[in-house]
């Protein structure tokens, strides 16, 4: 589905081939040995497994895969920059560019992959050339290339207010009829149930931007003027809404305490059944853990809604991709030549005999072929199935979740939906790092924890008023004024 | 001064032979009996004595060398602004900036705050009760249920913050034991893990549950240094029980609790960072950040090192003269203290 400006909804596949077809001709390495950290949310797997064994027999080359924990993956790297020991191949996801300063880094410790990428030479790699030019530009630095993109698409959202779709089902709701604010808010009566143990809501902060139109950063009017999010009227009618959410007694009060990591437990229990999460937390493992824990469990998403009810809702297009890795500029024009090769085997499109190895494993070991796709077994669930390969380069994100049909249909419907709606925000596309001086005041961390009180129901709207008013005097300003400048200079990207 | 150096109070002195010099021809006036007079002996005489003693502090001395003073070059980033594309060498000297740019932000002041008051707290609240806790097991004769009950206290001690943290949310949490309970018999619910006005006592609540037990151990050690013939001869002058305990149990860990109370004030400005940090959200950043939280969430997070240093290093200064003092004050009770030079 294609939807507004340039967004297209990710293909879904309810079958998958019987026989994968073998795509890529030969082997791609030339007996290198690399080292490669990527980040990990789930259990590593075990070092020189099967999995990593058949990957490097397949590849011609040894990759040492070292995954380490996502949660606390920018301290691991920021680490490895300070002490300048990048492995040879690095995932440095976007969200972290300003704490792995990214823009400093490219040229200095990451190569530049322009000579071997740039014009004709890219036909060389077959599967890197059917990415899209847009997608490339989220690793692009001054016009060079850099990156290489993992898990893009043309639909990047960063995530959606889920609900339970068998418990509204259960009860009557029609979730059709939420299409504002208000509406919302008033099924908090409905669904709670404190005395069982049952909340309506978690905090919804995060994830709110969608129905209030709050951009991620920055405005822009027609001439090209920039307002900070903190000073949009409806930042503030936001925080007015999750203050009187926290106060109502509907948000279930472990999530009053910040067990964020909590949250997805609390949500397969059936313990808060609206929740705001990101797009990577609907797919079939989790609909195994929901299934688990009630077997009528199926996650559903609102369609983008205005907060107001009557204006036409919008949701943000996040860059194409967030994933990004990097080869380490201390390696020869060879070595790179044969790592750009191993990317082009690990882009080998959805449903070969390549993307199966790299997804699923070796056959029989790892998984077996059911009717519905590849099921994991136990082996294939603690060394293929935690993404380890993916993480250094992907091809196009589809929607496919082998046992779990609904969830595929859902998602693409969910999707086909939502991309009416998306809009390109400021700077989209645009990597843009603040300069050092600035990056404490750009994070603005004593106004995000006022935030956080103010969406507790621990502190008032007008804290917030004054921690903004503090924030522009100890920095804030200097910040707003250094992003005016570079739009003015060279557009807001839009 | 030497006059108040009594023998019979020195713990683990190591006591060289005693060489009382008389030089032949002048006629000295003999020292009082009882004392000891030594020479001081060449250093080479000294090391070929102690040889033996260096040799087994060595592996201890080079950690802390390698660990604790060769990182001290690291202080020179709270003086400059510290990139680490740019290394200690090539990043911008900046003086007293990163200082004056702290003690200029009321978030700090909130922070110091916090962190003395905890302190205050923890020492009135959980100082007192390892003590209690070593006296009133002490009483207990079985040796057997001694050791159960102690192993059974001092077992928290081993447990992550996380996991008592999770214990405590689970039973005393807006969704856990307690609350479920009060909720369903339509009473109101006691929210502590969310209340920032009590947040100092809850933290002092886990420390207690957590790290009581283990501090018995010292204060058990001590005990059973007192020698039990004073008991006895007490009670035979008929002194009741808590007589001899404030006239022999508490003299007798005098050295003890001073010890410890000195290096608690030492690091008054040390109060816990897991904790800090897991329930910051909870209760807020008003009510949790400590001067460690502060350093890492306005200045490592955001990529400030330099700034993160000097928070981290005024920390450093202030406990480095605290201890100091607190060394002296025991000097003056006529304790050792932490250290005391002879």
């Amino acid at each position: 589905m294609t939807g507004a400006n340039g967004a297209v909804s990710q293909p879904g596949f309810l079958s998958y081939p019987a026989n994968p077809i073998a795509t890529y001709n030969g082997v791609p390495g030339a007996g290198g040995t690399y080292t490669a950290v990527t980040p990990l949310w789930g259990s590593i797997p075990p070092a020189n497994n099967a999995y990593y064994q058949a990957m490097n027999k397949a590849l011609g080359a040894t990759l040492k895969m070292s995954p380490a924990d996502g949660n606390t993956y920018d301290q691991a790297v920021t680490a490895m920059i300070a002490g300048g020991k990048l492995p040879d191949w690095v995932q440095l996801p976007s969200w972290w560019n300003a704490t792995f300063k990214t823009a400093e880094l490219v040229g200095t410790q990451l190569a530049d992959l322009t000579p071997y990428l740039g014009g004709d030479n890219i036909k060389q790699y077959p599967n890197l050339a059917a990415i899209p030019s847009n997608v490339w530009k989220v690793g692009s630095y001054n016009g060079k290339i850099y990156g290489l993109p993992s898990f893009f698409s043309g639909q990047a959202f960063s995530g959606t207010i889920y609900y339970r779709g068998d418990v509204f089902d259960s009860k009557g709701i029609k979730p059709s009829d939420i299409t504002s604010i208000d509406a919302l808010l008033a099924l908090g009566k409905e669904l709670t149930d404190a005395k069982g143990g049952v909340w309506a809501f978690e905090i919804l902060w995060t994830y709110l931007t969608q129905p209030f139109g709050i951009p991620d950063k920055f405005s822009a009017d027609g001439s090209g003027k920039l307002t900070h999010k903190y000073d949009l009227p409806q930042f503030t009618d936001a925080l007015n809404w999750a203050y009187n959410l926290a106060k109502s007694g509907y948000v279930n009060p472990d999530a009053m305490a910040s067990n964020d990591n909590k949250a997805k437990d609390r949500f397969w229990a059936g313990k808060s059944l609206v929740t705001g999460d990101g797009t990577g937390a609907w797919n079939g493992s989790d609909a195994d853990s929901g299934i688990a824990a009630n077997p009528g469990y199926r996650r559903e998403a609102f369609v983008p809604f205005a907060a107001d009810g009557k204006s036409t809702p919008t949701i943000s297009l996040e860059g194409a991709t967030s994933e990004i890795s990097y080869l380490n500029a201390k390696l020869s024009a060879d070595q790179i030549k044969e790592c750009l090769r191993i990317a082009d085997y690990l882009a080998a499109p959805y449903g070969s005999a390549e993307y199966t190895l790299i997804n699923y494993g070796i056959s029989g070991t790892d998984y077996t072929m059911g009717s519905g796709g590849p099921q994991y077994t136990d082996q294939g669930k603690k060394e293929s199935q935690p993404q380890t390969y993916p993480f250094l380069c992907t091809s196009a994100q589809v929607v496919s979740n082998p046992g779990h049909d609904q969830v595929t249909k859902d998602i693409c419907a969910w999707s086909a939906q939502a991309v009416k709606y998306a809009y390109k925000p400021v700077f989209f596309e645009v990597n843009l790092t603040v300069p050092s001086q600035l990056a404490t005041a750009d994070g603005a961390q004593p106004v995000e924890d006022t935030i956080k009180d103010v969406i507790r129901g621990r502190k008032k709207v007008s804290d917030f008023t004054d921690a903004v008013k503090g924030w522009k005097a100890r920095g804030g300003n200097d910040v707003i004024k250094w992003y005016q400048d570079y739009a003015d200079k060279n557009g807001t990207g839009q | 001064m030497r006059a108040r150096h009594n023998r019979s109070m020195d713990i683990g002195r190591v006591s060289g032979p005693a060489l009382v010099v008389e030089a032949p021809a002048i006629r000295r006036v003999p020292p009082p009996p009882g004392t000891v007079t030594r020479r001081k002996q060449s250093w080479r005489t000294r090391l070929r004595r102690d040889k033996s003693l260096l040799i087994m502090t060595m592996p201890a001395v080079i950690l802390v060398l390698v660990f604790s003073y060769l990182p001290m070059f690291g202080v020179a980033t709270a003086f400059q602004y510290y990139d680490p594309v740019k290394g200690f060498f090539h990043s911008q000297w900046l003086g007293l900036e990163n200082f004056r740019h702290l003690f200029a932000d009321p978030l700090f002041w909130q922070a110091l705050e916090n962190t003395l008051a905890i302190s205050a707290v923890q020492l009135i609240l959980f100082f007192p009760i390892p003590i209690a806790l070593a006296i009133l097991l002490n009483s207990i004769l079985s040796r057997r249920l001694r050791s159960a009950i102690q192993s059974i206290v001092y077992l928290p001690h081993f447990f992550s913050w996380v996991l008592v943290i999770s214990i405590f949310q689970q039973v005393l949490g807006g969704g856990g034991l307690v609350n479920t309970f009060l909720r369903r018999h339509d009473m109101s619910t006691w929210n502590i893990m969310t209340d920032p006005h009590t947040f100092k006592l809850l933290v002092t609540a886990q420390a207690v549950w957590k790290e009581a037990g283990w501090s018995i151990i010292i204060f058990l050690a001590a005990l059973a240094a007192i020698d039990t013939a004073l008991y006895e001869a007490a009670a035979a002058d008929g002194a009741g029980r808590w007589r001899r305990m404030w006239h022999i149990t508490l003299p007798g860990l005098r050295g003890v609790i001073i010890l410890l109370l000195v290096l608690r004030l030492g690091s008054a400005l040390t109060v816990g960072f897991e904790q800090m940090f897991i329930q910051r959200d909870a209760v807020g950043h008003d009510a949790a950040d400590v001067l460690d939280t502060y350093s890492y969430f306005y200045g490592i997070k955001t990529g400030d090192y330099s700034f993160g240093a000097a928070a981290g290093l005024f920390k450093s200064v202030v406990s480095l003269v605290l201890l100091y003092g607190a060394n002296k004050v025991a000097h003056l009770f006529g304790q050792d203290g932490l250290y005391r030079k002879s």
